[in-house]
């Protein structure tokens, strides 16, 4: 047969060319040329907004602020933990009870064991005394001769022997002791499981803190526990801690200070040794205080140099009860702050009207500096509207903890330090086979090695936003189907589903899976769906309508001749979708699914309705904590940018992927 | 071709409507046609003719009205399983219709594998051969969208021969071709008409039909008008409307 088609060949892929045809004497250029070939492609403005978006990225990733920020959003992780799990186990081993049995009615079973046998048991443990206990069919009670109360369920029985002698019935059961071991799993392998029951607690501290200290060595019981080790016992008297640090706030039980490395710590009165918190004095002049003030002049108030006196102006700010001049607010007066190099000098200067009042701010020391200054000048004019109290917020304070005794072995030592392990941790090692029930086997603390662990911020928005659409696909998958089929009710129970849910909110959508579906599914069936899943299903239902729209057009735009040829070849329609019809469809699809899947990321911001830690409720919270609207909404508002951009960059390169040649 | 006195393909009486909104037309009216195993029959006729609907009403991608078709002794009305018949018939079309995301192997293995249940190796050794009798086996790997179109409709002929069918209904093969395009595709036409494949080609290549036609059919207004030797209709027709419709295409 001649073969013409030669001349029609389409051109060659490059890639099959020989490599001198690629580049007649012309080098490949270098990957640093085409970086500035490229660069220089762009237009100026994208190079303008790449600057300014590197400098903003730049400034943020090196704030603290920001930082602080960003591990807030993204679950604060550690780097690495050992607690991979959280578990409680159910685990058994074979125990067997031997006695005697009395009897049993149909709804009871009532058993005796007064005597076991003695040549299982140890002679002296047997005693003659019988003891009568009834139960339910469920279970078997047995009072063993010890005086034990055992009740075995039923089903635990493994295997249960009852032999007739003259005394009565001998019953001799078999059954699994269950033991029940919660903590936090820190290794596995096929076989064993490796289950920290109890943590070890540690405390380092300065040396110069300890007081007084004592060692003792607690022997090793060698014929328990052969090849062990003595252990060094040591008692610490240790020196309370010194804490200084802005108070945020003080009640009869606790106070909140602020770190100066930006961390809180809350400490309970009872801890507390002793507190130094400064106290607060606000003085004015008698006659300026009768004045009367017209908005936007200006109060002038005395400082001592040198002191602090943001906490005393805010507290000035919030006493309603004092005179007019001194209101420090904004469109009442100006407050003009005036320093003087001590308190005598300000106080003087406030009986002289020079300025309209003070405020102090003192140390322990000189706490009673203004009430001696004004038993020396009873007619200075100066009054205290207030007596002076102790400083509720914003003020430095130091707070000692009170002394306490620690024991442990110690761990660590150096000259200036010494690390005390004060609980030593304790394992136990599961054989995997012996593990009967399986309770509850949570994720630990978020970690890098851990990520399972993670659950707020950016991981759940990514989680709950892959799986609703992975879900929504395979919905949108299906009702797209089913709108292109000619059967009646395939096809209006499909038009119904898009319709009625194209037409209502997600956010609609989200509250009915969580306040309508989810309840009534608690009330009426088995099944109770955790929050995250009432938002998964919110978000898959909602967005399989748009989903199942883009399926249905692509499918329609596959011309009719694909589906001829297919059946034409002898395909069920069934397979000549799933092999010739989808295949092609998904390719059209694939711009609009990524578009769908990106505004799907955006929309998970709505999961917060529904209570979730999601990326957007963690921001929130964190402003509300810390009132640092700009840095929080920023953050949020680039995490959930760069996940976009980043995916819009995914489902291009699928799309080119999914080109066909020619 | 084959003394065979049972036809392979039984058209009896067949009606078929198309309702549109400008009306109904009658598309197949009262068609009877009988093909032997082994013959090629070429089926002419004016645009709107009827020829390519009683194709399409052969392997049922159009259902009948009336009247009845039997394939291989199996009624179509009644066919429980319709692909079963439409494995035996492979069909060529105008367009082509390659499946476009997969090679040309991919195109000729595909049906092999999901209908036949072929194993993979046999399906694509089988694809193999086939190309290589159509004459493009270095085109094992290219698209649909690298090929020209008569490198596409001998492709599209090998996958309808992929699943040995008993007969093969070609509708308008050369139709959509470049004129220097179509020896190629008549070509393989034209060896399988020669290996005693039964044939349905509605075509007015009248070279293909002189070579390797034992009838010619025309037809129009719904009608088989006149059927013959294909030297004795094309040089010598009876009916007015055949030598009308002759003397504008020769």
């Amino acid at each position: 047969m001649p073969d013409e088609s030669s001349r029609t060949d389409p051109v060659q892929p490059a890639s099959v060319l020989p490599p001198e045809h690629s580049g007649e004497g012309i080098p490949e250029p270098s990957a640093y040329e085409r970086t500035i070939g490229w660069l220089a492609s762009l237009p100026w403005w994208a190079i303008i907004l790449g600057v300014v978006a590197v400098a903003v990225l730049y400034s943020m990733l090196t704030s603290v602020a920001y930082q602080r920020v960003i591990r807030f959003l993204t679950d604060d992780p550690q780097s690495s933990t050992t607690d991979l799990f959280s578990v409680v186990q159910i685990v058994g081993e074979p125990q067997s009870i031997i006695g005697r049995y009395v009897g049993e009615t149909e709804d009871s079973v009532q058993t005796v064991i007064y005597n076991l046998l003695d040549d299982v048991i140890d002679h002296h443990l047997v005693t003659q005394t019988g003891f009568i206990e009834s139960e339910s069919p469920a279970a078997i009670t047995v009072r063993t001769l010890d005086n034990q109360l055992i009740t075995i369920p039923k089903d635990r029985i493994e295997t249960e022997e009852r032999t007739e002698d003259r005394d009565g019935v001998r019953i001799t059961l078999t059954y699994i002791d269950r033991v029940t071991v919660t903590g936090i799993m820190t290794d596995r392998d096929d076989d064993t499981m490796t289950i920290r029951t109890v943590n070890e607690e540690t405390t380092t501290f300065s040396t110069d803190r300890i007081l007084s200290r004592e060692s003792t060595v607690i022997p090793c019981d060698t014929d328990a526990n052969p090849g062990c080790e003595d252990r060094e016992v040591v008692t610490i008297e240790r020196q309370g801690e010194i804490i200084t640090g802005t108070l945020n706030t003080l009640s009869q039980t606790n106070m909140s200070l602020a770190l100066p490395g930006g961390d809180t710590r809350e400490i309970r009165q009872s801890d507390v040794d002793y507190f130094h918190v400064p106290t607060l004095t606000i003085a004015i002049n008698q006659d300026r205080a009768d004045q009367a003030i017209a908005p936007g002049d200006e109060v002038r108030i005395a400082f001592v140099e040198g002191t602090d006196i943001t906490a005393a102006l805010e507290e000035l700010n919030s006493l309603e009860d004092i005179p007019v001049p001194l209101q420090y607010a904004d469109g009442e007066a100006r407050a003009a702050l005036v320093s003087y190099p001590d308190i005598d000098a300000a106080l003087e200067a406030t009986g002289t009207g020079e300025v309209s009042g003070l405020v102090y701010l003192a140390s322990d020391e000189d706490r009673l500096a203004v009430a001696d200054w004004m038993d020396e000048n009873p007619d200075s004019g100066v009054i205290l509207p207030t007596p002076p109290r102790e400083c509720q917020r914003g003020c430095e304070v130091t707070v000692k903890l009170v002394d306490e005794t620690i024991s442990g072995a110690v761990l660590e030592e150096t000259d200036d330090e010494i690390t005390v392990q004060t609980v030593a941790p304790e394992f136990v090692v599961l054989d995997r086979d012996s593990i009967l029930e399986n309770r509850r086997m949570e994720p630990g603390v978020c970690a890098l090695n851990n990520l399972r662990g993670c659950n707020a911020g950016i991981f759940l928005t990514l989680r709950v936003t892959f799986i609703a659409y992975a879900l929504a696909l395979l919905i949108g998958l299906i009702i797209g189907l089913m709108r292109v089929q000619h059967n009646p009710f395939l096809y209006a129970f499909s038009t119904l589903y898009v319709e009625v849910i194209r037409g209502i909110p997600l956010l609609v959508i989200l509250l009915y899976a969580g306040f309508v579906v989810s309840p009534w599914l608690r009330d009426n069936t088995p099944i109770s769906l955790s929050d995250e899943w009432e938002a998964i299903i919110g978000l898959a239902f909602g967005y399989g309508a748009f989903i199942a729209e883009i399926f249905r057009a692509g499918i329609q735009s596959i011309s009719r001749g694909q589906m001829e040829a297919a059946r034409s070849l002898g395909m069920s329609y069934p397979q000549a979708m799933r092999y010739v019809i989808l295949p092609q469809a998904v390719r059209v699809v694939l711009p609009p699914l990524g578009n769908d899947f990106i505004a799907m990321l955006k929309d998970s911001a709505l999961i917060s309705v529904l209570a979730l830690p999601d990326l957007l409720q963690l921001g929130r919270l964190y402003v509300s904590r810390t009132f640092r609207a700009f840095e929080g909404y920023n953050t949020v508002a680039i995490l959930y940018l760069l996940m976009t951009l980043f995916l819009s960059m995914l489902v291009r390169i699928i799309e080119r992927r999914s080109r066909l040649p020619g | 071709m084959s003394q065979n006195s049972e036809p392979i393909i039984k058209i009896r009486n067949i009606h078929k409507r198309f309702h549109t909104l400008r009306g109904t037309v009658h598309a197949l009216n009262n068609v009877t046609l009988d093909v032997m195993p082994g013959e090629v029959v070429v089926v002419v006729g004016p645009s709107g003719s009827g020829k390519s609907t009683m194709l399409r009403c052969i392997n049922r991608l159009e259902t009948i009205d009336g009247g009845s078709i039997v394939v291989d002794g199996i009624p179509l009305t009644g066919a429980r399983n319709i692909n079963k018949v439409r494995a035996e018939v492979g069909m060529v079309f105008q367009s082509f219709n390659l499946f476009p995301d997969r090679t040309a192997l991919g195109n000729i293995m595909l049906a092999q594998r999901v209908v036949r249940k072929r194993r993979r190796a046999e399906a694509e050794a089988k694809a193999h051969d086939l190309l290589v009798k159509v004459g493009i086996p270095e085109k094992a790997d290219a698209y649909p969208g690298q090929l020209s179109g008569g490198q596409q409709q001998r492709v599209a002929i090998a996958r309808a021969l992929a699943m040995d069918p008993k007969i093969m209904l070609f509708d308008e093969p050369t139709s959509a071709l470049d004129p220097e395009m179509i020896k190629e595709v008549l070509d393989v036409m034209m060896a399988l008409a020669k290996e005693g494949m039964t044939m349905i080609v509605v075509s007015h290549e009248m070279g293909f039909a002189r070579a390797a036609a034992d009838r010619a059919v025309f037809m129009d207004m719904g009608q088989i008008v006149e059927e013959d030797v294909p030297d004795v209709l094309f040089s010598n027709p009876s009916h007015e409307r055949t030598k009308l419709f002759l003397s504008k295409i020769l």
